[in-house]
C-alpha cells in the first residue's frame, strides 16, 4: 500500500466516523448530546484495534476505546459473534469512566467473516439512582450499572435489558430513544464500512489498520522525540466536596517515549468524584496530543508511545465501588497537571491554568407556576500560551457553551442584570490570560428559588507559567455577601446572585509584554490604567 | 423586443447572461471584476454585451444582480467604523461570545474580533423582559449623549442593540429616531428590523455586520443605479439576497447583510430550476471553482433553507471560527477545495489539498505567473483532464512542466511515487473530501441523497462530478451548458421575495385558532410592503409561513412548513400532527408526549415567478461541425487511458458518448471515466450515468 491509497482509504474511515456522529447527534434526545457533543464514535480492524474516530470526539474519548474493545472480546470472542449482534455497557472501568456514558459496539461482517467493529458513546439523559451530582458515596447510589450485554442477538433486540433500563431510570423514553439511536447509527456506520471496502476491494481491514497505526506511531514519536529528555513532576492542590484534594504526576521523556506516573496522589473518597484509570488515561491523552501533534487524527498508534500508570486506590485510578458519577470535576484538572509538569520540556506548547466553568443550578418556580431545574453555565477566561493571550471567557478542558440571556430569562424568568468582562482579571504576563467575568441574576420569579453550585478554583486560582501570575478566584455572592461555592442556597423574591468567573492565568513575564499590546488593553478597557502601571509599569501619556 | 439580464459579481469574475425572452436565447459574457469599483465592471461588461448583441439599453426589462461585495467587505475588514448602543450592563456580549471552543485540541485558539471594538459601544440605561415588558425605560438624553461621543470618535454607522428588542423593539426604534433625528449622517441599524430573533449574540452580530457594510453598499448602488440610469436603462434593478429571493434597491441598502453570499445562492436556485425542468425534485448541487466547493441539497424542487451562516472563519474552514449572521440563507456546505487547493504532506506523513490556496495570483504552478507549489489544477492537467492549450478557450496556455515540477516537489518526491500517482491521488483526495462533505451535510439534515440526481458546475466541478457521484452513489449527473456561469443564470429565475420572522414563545394548547390567525397577520402585512414598494401588485404576492417548534423544555427547534392555501382555522387544527410528521421526517426517532412549544414566527412574501420557460439556447451552441476534436492520454484509477475529446458547444441534442471521454467547453471539462455513459438532451444539459463499476 503506497502513501497515495493510505491516505485516500484513511481519510475515508475517518468520514465514516463522521457520519456516525452526525447521525447519532441528530436522533438523540439528550441537549447534552446535540449541544454539548458529549458523544464519539469509532472504527476498529477485526482485533479491537482503534484506527479512526470521529474528528470530533471530546477529550474524555481519546484511547478508551481499546480498553473496551479488549474487556469486550474476552466477554464475547468474536468466533461467538453474528451478524446483526450490539452489544452494550456503561461499566465505568469498562467505558468512560461514570455509568452516564453508554458504549454500544457493533460487529461488522464482509461475506460471514468479522471484518472490524464499528462503536459509538454517548452521554445519557439519566441512569437512576441519586442523578447527575456529586451524593453519592459508592457506585451502588449511583443507578443502574449495566454490564457488558448482547443487547440485540442477530437484529433481534433482547427486550429484558430495555425492561430493565426502563425500569431503572427517570425518563425511560427519552433513555431508551438515545440507547436504539446508538444502535442505528452503528448499522449506518456498518453499511458504510462494507460499502468503502468494496469500493476499494478489500477483504479485511488488517493491512489498511496496520498501515494506519504505523503511520500515527512514527509521527507521534517523532514529535515527543523533540521534547526535551528528563523527567518532570508537578503537583497541584485542587478543591474536593470536603477537603482540598492534591494531585501528583511524573512526566517521563525517554526518546521518543512517554510515561506519565500519578504516584503522589490522594486516596479516593467517599463522594461521586472519583476518576477512573479509563479517564486518567483519555485525559492524559489528550493533553500529550495538544502538546505533540494537536491534529494528527485518533487511532491506536498516535497514543501507543504514552504510557499512563496511576497508583491502584488514588483517586486517579479509583477502584469500585467508588462513586464515579462527577469523575469529570476532579479529573479535568489532569490536563494543568500535566502542563504544569512540561512547562520546561515544552515552553512553546503549554498552556497556563483555564478559569475554568461554573456550573449553578437553578431550581424553582417560574412565573407562570411551571417548574424550574435548570443550569447556567459560565466560564471564566482561557490560560495564555507562549505569544498567545488567552481568549476571555473560554472553557476548558470541558466545552459547554453559555445558555444566552435572551433565553435563560425565559425559561427561569429570573433576570440578568449584568454579564460583563472584568477588567484586570486576566493572569498577567507577556501573553495575558483571558479575562473572567461578571453575571448578576436577580430572582424575578415571585418564587424562592435554591441554587446549587460546585465552584471550584474558590480556594486555588488558575496558574500562571514561566513567570506569568495567577488569574484570581472564583466567587459567589448573594446580595453582596460572599458564600460558599459550594453548597446550596434559597434566593427569596428579589434576591440578587453574583457570579464572579476569574481569568485565566498569564504566560511569561509581564514586563517582556509589548508596550502596545497594553495600551491597546487600556484603549478598549481590558486592563485598566491603574492595572497598566501596576502590573507592566505601562503609562499612557495623554 | 425584451431582454433580461443577470449579473454576477464575483472576486475574480463578473458574470453575464442575457435572456432574449422572445427567441429563448441566452448569451453569455465574462469580465475581470474592477475590486475598487465594482460598479465600473458591471456597467462595461452591461454596455458590451448589449452593444455585441445590438440590443438597446432600453430594451431590457430588469438587472438581476448578485455579489460578494458585502462579503468580501467583512473579510478583508474594509468596512464602516462603526459605534454601538448596548442595553446597560451588557457591553462585553460580543467579546463573551459563544462561550465554546471549535476546535479542542488546538489550545491557539482566534476569534474573530468584533467589528465594533470595545471602546466604541456605550451602554444606555434602559430594559426590556423576555415578555417583552418594560424593565427599565430608555433614557433618551442618555441615547443622545453616547451617540455625539462616538461620533467624535469619527464613527459613520451606527448598530442599536438592546436585549429582547425580538419581542419589543421599541427602545431600538426609539433610540433609532433620535440617532436620525439629531445625526442625519449616520448609517442606523438596529438589530430586531433586521432579522428578528432571539438570542442576544448571534442577533448583535448581523446587527453590527450590518452597519460595517452599509455605507459602502450604499454608495456602490448610487454609483450602480446612476450608471445605468446614465447610460439609458429604465427598467427595474434587483439585487439577490442570500435566500434566493430578490429585493428592490432600496430595500438592499437597508439590509446588506442579507446579500452575504448571493452568488452562491443564486447558483444554488439555478440547480433547482433544472430540476423542474428536467423533472428531477431531489437534486445535489455541486460547485466548485478556483478556491471553494459549495454544496447544496434540493429537496422537491425547493433548495434547502437555513437561518443562520458563518463568515470570515478564521480557522480552515472550521464551524465556530467565523462571525455568526442570523438571516435566512440558502442552506449550503462550503468547503476549501477548488482548482487553487494546495496540496502538501500534512502531519501523517500524507497528502493533504486545501484549504490553503493558490489563489488567481500567483495561482496554480501552470498558470506560470510564479506560483511553485502544487495545486489541484496542476494535478488535472498533469492526468490530461484538462488541456493546455484550452484553458479557458485557449486565453490562457498552461505549463504542464511547471506542473510536474511543483507536483514532484510537493508530493511525489516526498511520498516515494511516480508524478502521476501523486496528481492522480490530489485528484481522488478533492473527491473524497468533496463527497464526505455532501454526505455529512445530508446526514445533519436527514437527508437521503441515494436516488438523488448531482447537478455539476463551476469550473472545476465538472471535471470531479462523476468520482465523487461514484462514492455516493448517485447514478446521474446533470452538467448543464455554460457551467461557468451557472449564478449569472440563477438571477434569471430568482422572485422578489422578503422574509420576516419573530421570536414569541408560547405554547400551542394556550392559543386559539384567531389568536394563531391573528399573529401571521401582522406579520404577512409587513412582510408584504416591501414588495409592494418594489411594484408588484398585491394579488401577486404569494405568502409562505413557517413555524419553529419544539416540545417544551427541548432545546432545539424543528421548523414546520405551514402548507399554501389552506384556511388558517384548518392548519391551527392540524398543527400539532403536522409538527410530529416534521419531528418523526427529521429526527427519525418516535416523538414524545410533551406539550409543544411555538418559539419562532416566519413569514416569507414572494413576488410573481419568474423563469426561463422550458430552458433555453445557449448562444453558440448547436453549430454545426464535428463535435469530436481528437483524442489525449487521460489517467483513470491506474493508467492512463486513450480518450476522445468533444467540443460541447458542438454537441448535438440526441447524441450519446461512451466513457472515456473528456468534454471541452470555455471555462470547464467534463470528465466521464471508463464504462460510464452521457447523453445530450434536447436543452443540450449533458446527463451522464453510472456505468456497472
Amino acid at each position: 500500500m503506497d502513501a497515495i491509497s493510505l491516505g485516500i482509504m484513511w481519510d475515508r474511515l475517518i468520514s465514516i466516523t463522521d457520519e456516525i456522529v452526525s447521525t447519532l447527534v441528530r436522533t438523540s434526545f439528550s441537549t447534552i448530546v446535540r449541544e454539548a457533543y458529549d458523544l464519539t464514535a469509532v472504527i476498529t480492524d477485526a482485533e479491537g484495534h482503534l484506527l479512526a474516530q470521529g474528528r470530533w470526539s471530546a477529550p474524555p474519548f481519546i484511547g478508551t476505546a481499546p480498553l473496551t474493545m479488549a474487556h469486550t472480546m474476552k466477554k464475547f470472542p468474536p468466533h461467538t459473534l453474528k451478524p446483526g449482534d450490539v452489544l452494550a455497557t456503561n461499566d465505568p472501568w469498562i467505558g468512560t469512566g461514570h455509568m452516564y456514558d453508554i458504549t454500544v459496539m457493533r460487529p461488522v461482517f464482509l461475506r460471514s467473516k468479522l471484518v472490524g467493529y464499528t462503536m459509538s458513546i454517548t452521554h445519557l439523559p439519566d441512569v437512576g439512582g441519586t442523578g447527575f451530582g456529586t451524593m453519592a458515596k459508592e457506585i451502588y447510589h449511583e443507578g443502574l450499572r449495566l454490564p457488558l450485554c448482547k443487547l440485540l442477538s442477530e437484529g433481534e433486540v433482547d427486550n429484558f435489558i430495555l425492561d430493565l433500563i426502563e425500569a431503572n431510570v427517570r425518563v425511560p423514553e427519552q433513555v431508551i430513544g438515545d440507547i436504539m439511536a446508538n444502535v442505528a447509527c452503528n448499522q449506518v456506520g456498518g453499511r458504510q464500512l462494507l460499502e468503502f471496502m468494496e469500493e476499494y476491494g478489500l477483504d479485511d481491514l488488517d493491512e489498511l489498520s496496520a498501515a494506519i497505526r504505523s503511520q500515527s506511531e512514527r509521527m507521534t514519536r517523532a514529535a515527543i522525540s523533540e521534547l526535551r529528555d528528563g523527567s518532570y513532576r508537578n503537583t497541584i492542590r485542587i478543591e474536593g466536596i470536603d477537603d482540598p484534594i492534591t494531585l501528583a504526576c511524573r512526566v517521563d521523556i525517554d526518546g521518543e517515549n512517554v510515561h506519565i506516573d500519578m504516584d503522589g496522589t490522594d486516596a479516593a473518597v467517599e463522594r461521586g468524584i472519583n476518576v477512573p484509570y479509563c479517564y486518567t488515561n483519555a485525559m492524559s491523552l489528550y493533553s500529550m496530543k495538544c502538546l505533540t501533534v494537536p491534529s494528527l487524527p485518533n487511532n491506536e498508534g498516535s497514543t501507543k508511545p504514552i504510557h499512563v500508570s496511576a497508583p491502584k486506590g488514588c483517586i486517579l485510578n479509583a477502584q469500585p465501588p467508588s462513586a464515579t458519577g462527577g469523575r469529570h470535576i476532579i479529573g479535568h484538572f489532569v490536563s494543568p497537571l500535566i502542563f504544569g509538569a512540561m512547562a520546561e520540556a515544552a515552553p512553546e506548547s503549554v498552556q497556563a491554568d483555564t478559569g475554568m466553568i461554573d456550573l449553578m443550578n437553578f431550581v424553582g418556580t417560574h412565573k407562570d407556576g411551571r417548574g424550574v431545574s435548570t443550569i447556567y453555565f459560565a466560564a471564566g477566561g482561557f490560560g495564555a500560551l507562549d505569544g498567545h493571550d488567552g481568549p476571555a471567557t473560554l472553557p476548558g478542558p470541558s466545552n459547554m457553551a453559555v445558555v444566552p440571556t435572551e433565553v435563560w430569562e425565559g425559561v427561569t424568568s429570573t433576570l440578568v442584570e449584568r454579564r460583563a468582562l472584568v477588567p484586570d482579571s486576566g493572569g498577567v504576563g507577556k501573553a495575558r490570560g483571558g479575562l473572567g467575568q461578571e453575571i448578576v441574576i436577580r430572582n424575578d420569579s415571585g418564587h424562592p428559588m435554591t441554587i446549587f453550585s460546585m465552584a471550584n478554583r474558590s480556594e486555588f486560582p488558575p496558574l500562571g507559567l514561566l513567570g506569568g501570575q495567577n488569574g484570581p478566584l472564583r466567587e459567589h455572592r448573594v446580595n453582596g455577601k460572599t458564600v460558599h461555592p459550594k453548597g446550596q442556597h434559597v434566593l427569596a423574591p428579589g434576591d440578587r446572585v453574583t457570579l464572579s468567573q476569574p481569568g485565566g492565568g498569564g504566560f511569561g513575564p509581564a514586563r517582556e509584554r509589548p508596550r502596545e499590546k497594553v495600551i491597546a488593553d487600556v484603549r478598549n478597557g481590558y486592563v485598566t490604567p491603574q492595572g497598566a502601571k501596576r502590573d507592566y509599569g505601562v503609562e499612557e501619556e495623554k | 423586443m425584451s431582454y433580461r439580464l443577470g449579473v454576477d459579481i464575483g472576486g475574480t469574475f463578473t458574470d453575464f447572461a442575457l435572456f432574449d425572452e422572445a427567441r429563448g436565447e441566452m448569451f453569455i459574457h465574462k469580465q475581470l471584476t474592477t475590486p475598487d469599483d465594482p460598479s465600473r465592471a458591471v456597467l462595461d461588461g452591461c454596455s458590451h454585451l448589449l452593444a455585441r448583441k445590438g440590443v438597446d439599453i432600453a430594451e431590457l426589462v430588469s438587472i438581476a444582480h448578485g455579489t460578494t461585495l458585502v462579503t468580501n467587505a467583512v473579510i478583508e475588514r474594509r468596512g464602516a467604523r462603526v459605534g454601538m448602543l448596548v442595553s446597560e450592563g451588557f457591553r462585553d456580549v460580543l467579546d463573551m461570545a459563544r462561550e465554546t471552543r471549535y476546535e479542542l485540541f488546538d489550545l491557539r485558539l482566534e476569534f474573530p474580533e468584533p467589528l465594533v471594538p470595545r471602546y466604541l459601544r456605550r451602554e444606555v440605561a434602559e430594559r426590556v423582559k423576555y415578555d417583552g415588558a418594560v424593565e427599565t425605560a430608555l433614557d433618551e438624553s442618555a441615547v443622545r449623549a453616547a451617540i455625539a461621543e462616538l461620533v467624535a470618535e469619527g464613527i459613520e454607522a451606527l448598530a442599536i442593540c438592546f436585549l429582547h428588542s425580538y419581542a419589543n423593539p421599541a427602545h431600538e426604534n426609539a433610540a433609532r429616531q433620535v440617532a436620525e433625528r439629531e445625526f442625519p449622517e449616520l448609517y442606523v441599524s438596529t438589530s430586531a428590523d433586521i432579522f428578528s430573533n432571539m438570542r442576544e449574540f448571534e442577533r448583535w452580530t448581523t446587527a453590527t455586520i450590518n452597519a460595517y457594510t452599509q455605507p459602502l453598499f450604499d454608495s456602490y448602488l448610487q454609483r450602480l443605479s446612476g450608471g445605468l440610469e446614465t447610460a439609458g436603462f429604465t427598467g427595474r434593478l434587483l439585487v439577490m439576497t442570500s435566500s434566493g429571493g430578490m429585493l428592490a434597491p432600496d430595500a438592499a441598502r437597508r439590509y446588506p447583510v442579507r446579500v452575504l453570499e448571493s452568488g452562491p445562492a443564486a447558483g444554488a436556485l439555478m440547480s433547482a430550476h433544472l430540476g423542474r425542468a428536467l423533472e428531477i425534485p431531489d437534486l445535489l448541487s455541486f460547485d466548485m471553482g478556483g478556491t471553494t466547493a459549495k454544496g447544496a441539497l434540493v429537496n422537491g424542487y425547493r433548495p434547502l433553507k437555513k437561518y443562520d451562516l458563518e463568515i470570515a472563519r478564521l480557522h480552515g474552514f472550521k464551524r465556530g471560527s467565523g462571525l455568526p449572521v442570523k438571516v435566512p440563507v440558502i442552506d449550503m456546505v462550503e468547503i476549501g477545495s477548488g482548482g487553487g487547493s494546495l496540496a502538501e504532506v500534512d502531519e501523517r506523513g500524507l497528502i493533504r489539498v486545501g484549504p490553503q490556496s493558490a489563489g488567481a495570483d500567483p495561482g496554480p504552478a501552470c498558470y506560470g505567473k510564479g506560483g511553485s507549489a502544487a495545486a489541484l489544477t496542476d494535478a488535472n492537467l498533469v492526468l490530461g483532464y484538462l488541456d493546455a492549450d484550452f484553458f479557458l478557450g485557449g486565453d490562457m496556455k498552461l505549463d504542464e512542466a511547471a506542473a510536474r515540477t511543483a507536483i514532484e516537489a510537493s508530493i511525489a518526491k516526498p511520498l516515494g511515487v511516480t508524478i502521476e500517482r501523486a496528481a492522480w491521488g490530489m485528484h481522488e483526495i478533492i473527491n473524497e473530501d468533496v463527497a464526505r462533505a455532501f454526505r455529512i451535510h445530508a446526514s445533519e439534515r436527514g437527508f437521503d441523497y441515494r436516488g438523488a440526481s448531482m447537478v455539476a458546475f463551476g469550473g472545476s466541478g465538472p471535471a470531479h462530478a462523476m468520482s465523487v457521484a461514484r462514492k455516493l452513489k448517485i447514478p446521474r449527473v446533470v452538467f448543464p451548458a455554460g457551467a461557468g456561469v451557472m449564478s449569472a443564470f440563477g438571477l434569471l429565475v430568482s422572485p422578489l421575495a422578503f422574509e420576516l420572522s419573530r421570536s414569541e414563545p408560547c405554547l400551542v394548547g394556550g392559543l386559539d385558532g384567531e389568536h394563531f390567525a391573528n399573529r401571521f397577520q401582522a406579520m404577512e402585512a409587513e412582510a408584504s410592503e416591501l414588495l409592494l414598494e418594489a411594484g408588484v401588485g398585491a394579488p401577486d404576492i404569494r405568502l409562505r409561513r413557517r413555524l419553529d417548534m419544539r416540545y417544551q423544555g427541548q432545546g432545539y427547534e424543528v421548523e414546520v412548513a405551514l402548507p399554501d392555501g389552506t384556511a388558517m382555522a384548518e392548519i391551527f387544527s392540524g398543527l400539532a400532527e403536522l409538527f410530529r410528521e416534521t419531528y418523526a421526517a427529521t429526527f427519525s426517532s418516535t416523538t414524545l408526549d410533551e406539550p409543544l412549544e411555538i418559539v419562532t414566527w416566519k413569514v416569507e412574501a414572494v413576488g410573481p415567478e419568474v423563469s426561463l420557460a422550458d430552458g433555453f439556447i445557449l448562444e453558440g451552441t448547436g453549430d454545426s461541425g464535428e463535435a469530436r476534436k481528437g483524442s489525449r492520454q487521460a489517467y483513470f484509477a491506474d493508467a492512463y487511458h486513450d480518450c476522445p475529446v468533444y467540443d460541447r458547444s458542438a454537441l448535438a441534442p440526441g447524441m450519446e458518448i461512451a466513457g472515456p471521454a473528456l468534454i471541452e467547453e470555455r471555462e470547464s471539462t467534463c470528465v466521464i471515466g471508463p464504462g460510464e455513459r452521457a447523453r445530450v438532451d434536447e436543452r443540450r444539459n449533458l446527463v451522464a450515468e453510472l456505468g456497472e463499476a
